[in-house]
């Protein structure tokens, strides 16, 4: 199994009115060619951020402020290898220090992104279609001419706009690009796919249109596809169809998908193998088998445990105490993020953990990867307080706002 | 009256936004201008004196085009020009034709503006959220036939409407004592008397309730189909009190976002007004402003001065309408206009 | 199709109201003080004059019969005589319908230009200088009044600097065509393009200063709308969804921003367009153009009746058209209205 992607010490910091914000801190894992990594956490936990840091769509006032992404790509190693061998590692090329321009041109081709609310990721006002022949049109117009970026990021004035509106046929999408939309349409599995392209978002259901933006991010024929909480906002049932219609696709296509959600139940659907996420840190990780039969971290445990089974309905759930830290950088302890939610908190646990190794593959973040929690080492009470909790009293809604503010 | 959160938001966007306090400034240095006018004022805004007649603003130069013959020896020579300089404070601004002091008169032309701004707006706002409100509240028939009459009234452009209203209703306008001057504060040669532009107002009032019936009538319609208020009536609750208790104070913040929108349009409109002639004041901006207009390339300054008081104030208003549409409800922009 | 039965709907709307508004027009007379008579004959009129005209006008006659008559001179184009200017009133209207259009479309044009781009660019590179410079002038450009503007560019421009003219419209731009073809006795093609360029040449310089005045506000609201609403849609998932697709920033700004953002301004352009009326009206006069803005005061000044009403109702047709145009537009711009 070779790797698609090496992830390594990732940072990525929004930097707000309340302070900065530490989303993803120093994250690492790997994402092998043909897999799927499932990215697991509760809200504020950084795994939406880490998956738009990996396509470069983080925005102001957020950046991505250290780590590297080395992606597996030959044919671009040795093309940038001749400007900046710094880049280059054998097959393999950071991400993070390719020009914007060049990232832009990965997107959409090498990777791809679906959101979770498909509803609000489609624009409105134009068929969905047209939408997923724009994104065969950029994939289009980048292999006609594979050297020129210009013509990728062609100018599109008010000029354009106007005649576009005026004169229908020289719209940025052509004919070719039209069919091939349709055809994606069909291979998502959406009956009378021509029918269906003429037709605006609104008049798609939920699933339904979860698989158009699913045959969105196939235009491109994608190394990797990263899929933010795609079931979400779906029912139950849909929720099954688009799961196996991915992996159905992931096979078919020998695409690798980073599957982000909340849900141990998707996870544990899909995944080939887990990274679980807290406060903006990878606290476990391995393959299903390794998290989900051998867990290490408390929060893990904790994650799993909470999780009903059906097979055993009489069971008591065993949720985590407490709440999720804010990430505001003041504010964030010294010491192992989960340890004032963690019922084997111990003195080892006031300083930063790294990653330690459990077995092949399989890394946890917390000291009982190599030893086992004795009472006698327990942490006090009132050692662990939040100095920001200290404060306020309550705990506030720990997901960073991103939000532009309007002069 | 004012929830809490909302005092909160309004000061937390003041004490970020430069442009709000800019506009509070300004918008109080013109309320105070125009309450002790008589006080700030150098001259009587009235007052004629034709030898002092068109004197530039201080520093400026204006030439008098005077030609004058004399015989010098004994050939007739054409004396022109008389090169005017303002270099005392008498008249900072200058004088009209008139030799009336034009600072005095923009400092009380404030007052006219202010008035009309003010009383037309308060005049518009009570009829039109008595209309909507009492529209969609009570729907059906009532609200149908309010609101055909309501886009009637809004088939009209307002300017145009008011010239008609004003020009065939005459105009009249009520003298009150000015109470600084009747009671010896300031120098009894300012004007005795306010003047309040009657008509004028009433126009103002009648061309601009609509956007207030609008924004109370979509309020009403949207609190009547609460569950609460359906709760409230089943327990007798009078209409008047659901309306009182719940619609009204749902209304207030988009209409006073719209107000100060269209206490800023009405200040245009009445400048506008006086411009055209078709009002019953005589110490407004735009009366200047026409005043001035035939003396263009001579006096620039009696136009120019007084279009820059409306300007400052509309400026000032409008910082405080974006102020409280940003701290409070973003989605009004665009409602009500000004000519 | 739905469009078509939408146009149907409204246009049907748009007829009542225009009934609502002749009718307001009718009664408009009833409520103003004065002798009919009065207003329609001349000041030296003969007291056998005053009674013919009585007649005429049918002032004996019951309310609904004067109604009747009135409305069925209407629908044959017959706007009453003006014994003032000694012709027919709807004569005098309909050419100066011409001039008012262009100063319209001109200025509308002017505005939509300048506008839309600068909104864009504003939006996009927020917090810059071509940001800080936009919004000021958008600020200050709804808060100038309208004629006070046009009278500064006629200082600066016409008095100071002789670029452009004062006044008057010498020539239209649907007559500078006759250069090229005429009507009259059958088609006759003079092709003279010198002629034509020159008649061209003349409109534009004549008309450019009053299309910039009357233009400004619009420019203004329109940026700070494309700006507000820019920055709005920039912020939407599908735009983030968009990026994520590799398309071109410039292909997302325009084709899917802007058309978004397009949107609601149209909706917003239809409330303001009393603004644009109203202030064609103001502009008229300052600039002496000939247009039914200046027919309406003019005539109101002295009362010719006829040609008030006349004006009045073509300004008030006109009016509902165009709103029902820009309804269609929305329609027609928003899918998930109409299909």
């Amino acid at each position: 199994m070779t790797d698609l992607l090496r992830v390594r010490d990732l940072s990525t910091r929004f930097f707000t009115e309340e302070g900065q914000i530490n989303a993803v801190e120093g994250v690492s894992f790997t994402v092998e060619a043909g897999s799927v990594l499932g990215v697991v956490g509760e809200s504020g936990s950084g795994k939406s951020v880490t998956g738009l840091s990996l396509i470069d769509l983080v925005e102001s006032p957020g950046a991505i402020t250290g780590g590297e992404i080395w992606y597996n790509n030959p044919d671009l190693a040795e093309r940038v290898a001749a400007d900046q061998p710094a880049a280059v590692d054998g097959d393999f090329v950071d991400l993070r220090r390719l020009s914007e321009a060049e990232r832009r041109s990965l997107r959409g081709s090498a990777f791809s992104m679906i959101f979770q609310d498909p509803m609000s990721s489609f624009n409105p006002a134009l068929t969905v279609g047209e939408q997923i022949a724009e994104a065969a049109e950029v994939q289009r117009r980048a292999s006609a001419n594979p050297r020129s970026t210009r013509a990728r990021t062609q100018g599109y004035g008010l000029g354009r706009l106007l005649l576009d509106s005026v004169l229908p046929d020289r719209s940025y999408t052509t004919e070719e690009s039209w069919d091939r939309a349709v055809e994606l349409l069909e291979r998502v599995g959406i009956p009378d796919p021509a029918e269906r392209a003429e037709e605006y978002p609104h008049q798609f259901s939920g699933g339904m249109l979860q698989r158009a933006m699913i045959a969105q991010a196939l235009a491109g024929d994608p190394d990797l596809l990263v899929a933010d909480e795609p079931t979400t906002a779906l029912d139950v049932t849909i929720q099954a169809q688009i799961l196996d219609l991915l992996a159905d696709l992931q096979e078919t296509l020998d695409m690798s998908v980073v599957l982000i959600t909340h849900n141990l139940g998707v996870i544990a659907r899909v995944a080939d193998r887990v990274s679980v996420m807290y406060a903006g840190e990878v606290v476990e990780r391995g393959t299903l088998e390794d998290v989900f039969d051998d867990p290490v971290h408390p929060y893990t445990k904790g994650l799993l445990g909470s999780v009903p089974d059906i097979d055993r309905p009489g069971d008591r759930l065993e949720p985590i105490a407490g709440n999720v830290p804010d990430l505001v950088d003041a504010n964030m302890p010294d010491r192992c993020y989960f340890a004032d939610r963690c019922p084997k908190a111990m003195t080892d646990c006031l300083t930063r953990p790294p990653e330690y190794e459990v077995g092949d593959g399989h890394r946890a973040r917390c000291v009982l990867a190599e030893r086992d929690y004795s009472e006698a080492d327990a942490v006090p009470e009132g050692r662990l307080a939040r100095p920001a909790d200290a404060a306020r009293g309550a705990s506030d809604d720990p997901t960073p706002t991103t939000e532009e503010s309007d002069d | 009256m004012i929830a809490p959160r909302t005092r909160r938001n309004l000061r937390s966007e003041l004490s970020r936004s430069l442009l709000a306090k800019l506009g509070i400034a300004i918008v109080v240095v013109i309320i105070v201008t125009a309450l002790f006018a008589p006080l700030l004022a150098p001259h009587d805004p009235e007052d004629q004196n034709l030898d002092n007649a068109n004197i530039p603003p201080i520093g400026f130069t204006a030439t008098e085009n005077q030609t004058s013959t004399e015989m010098v020896d004994g050939e007739v020579q054409i004396v022109e020009e008389e090169v005017v300089v303002n270099t005392t404070a008498e008249h900072p601004l200058g004088t009209d034709s008139l030799g009336r002091d034009v600072l005095s008169r923009t400092m009380f032309g404030a007052r006219t503006s202010l008035l009309v701004g003010l009383f037309g707006t308060a005049i518009a706002v009570v009829l039109g959220v008595t209309v909507g409100i009492t529209a969609g509240y009570y729907g059906g028939r009532i609200d149908d036939a309010l609101m055909r009459f309501a886009d009637v009234m809004l088939a009209f452009p307002s300017l145009v409407l008011a010239i008609a209203l004003i020009g065939l209703w005459g105009q009249a306008s009520l003298r009150i004592p000015d109470p600084l001057v009747a009671t010896g504060i300031a120098p009894e040669t300012m004007p005795g008397d306010i003047v309040l532009p009657g008509t004028v107002i009433v126009v103002v009032a009648l061309v601009n309730w609509v956007w207030f019936a609008r924004v109370a009538r979509g309020e009403a319609l949207s609190v009547r189909d609460q569950e609460y208020v359906k709760a409230a009536r089943s327990m007798g609750g009078s209409d008047l009190h659901i309306i009182l208790r719940h619609v009204l104070p749902n209304s207030l913040t988009p209409i006073l976002v719209l107000a100060t929108i269209q206490i800023a349009a009405i200040i245009l409109l009445e400048s506008a007004l006086s411009f055209l002639g078709f009002s019953g004041a005589q110490l407004s901006w735009g009366f200047d402003i026409a005043q001035g207009r035939q003396y263009l390339s001579s006096s620039w300054w009696i136009a120019t001065v007084p279009g820059l008081a409306i300007v400052a104030a509309v400026v000032g208003i409008n910082l405080i309408g974006d102020w409280l549409r940003d701290a409070l409800d973003p989605d009004i922009e665009g409602q009500g206009g000004a000519p | 199709m739905a469009l078509g039965r939408f146009l149907l709907k409204r246009g049907i709307q748009g007829v009542l109201v225009v009934w609502g508004v002749v009718t307001a027009v009718f009664l408009l007379r009833f409520i103003t003080p004065g002798n009919p008579v009065t207003f329609v004959a001349p000041l030296d009129a003969s007291a056998e004059l005053r009674a013919q005209i009585a007649a005429e006008l049918g002032l004996d006659q019951p309310l609904y019969v004067q109604y009747a008559e009135y409305i069925l001179g209407l629908l044959q184009g017959n706007m009453g005589f003006s014994y003032l200017r000694g012709t027919e009133a709807s004569t005098v209207v309909f050419a100066r319908v011409p001039a008012t259009v262009e100063l319209a479309v001109a200025a509308t044009v002017v505005a939509v230009v300048i506008a839309i781009p600068l909104g864009v660019i504003s939006a996009t590179r927020r917090r810059e200088p071509a940001d800080y410079g936009a919004t000021l002038f958008s600020l200050v450009g709804i808060s100038t009044p309208n004629f006070w503007l046009g009278i500064m560019l006629i200082l600066v421009l016409s008095v100071q600097f002789d670029l452009f003219p004062t006044s008057r419209r010498p020539i239209g731009f649907v007559e500078t065509f006759a250069f090229l073809v005429t009507f009259e006795n059958g088609i006759s093609v003079p092709m003279d393009v010198g002629a034509f360029l020159d008649g061209l040449r003349t409109w534009l310089w004549h008309i450019a200063l009053p299309a910039v005045t009357l233009g400004t506000y619009f420019t203004a609201l329109i940026t700070r709308l494309t700006r507000s609403g820019m920055i709005e849609e920039l912020g939407q998932p599908y735009v983030r969804a968009a990026r994520a697709k590799g398309l071109p920033e410039s292909l997302i700004q325009y084709k899917h921003a802007l058309q978004n953002t397009l949107i609601p301004i149209v909706t917003v352009l239809g409330l303001q367009l009393g603004t644009l009326i109203g202030g064609a009206v103001i502009t008229e006069s300052v600039f002496s153009w000939p247009g039914l803005g200046t027919l309406v005061i003019n005539s109101i000044n002295v009362r010719d009746w006829p040609l008030i009403q006349g004006s009045l109702i073509v300004i008030g047709t006109g009016f509902v058209l165009i709103n029902i145009f820009v309804d269609a537009l929305y329609a027609y711009l928003n899918p998930r209205v109409a299909r």
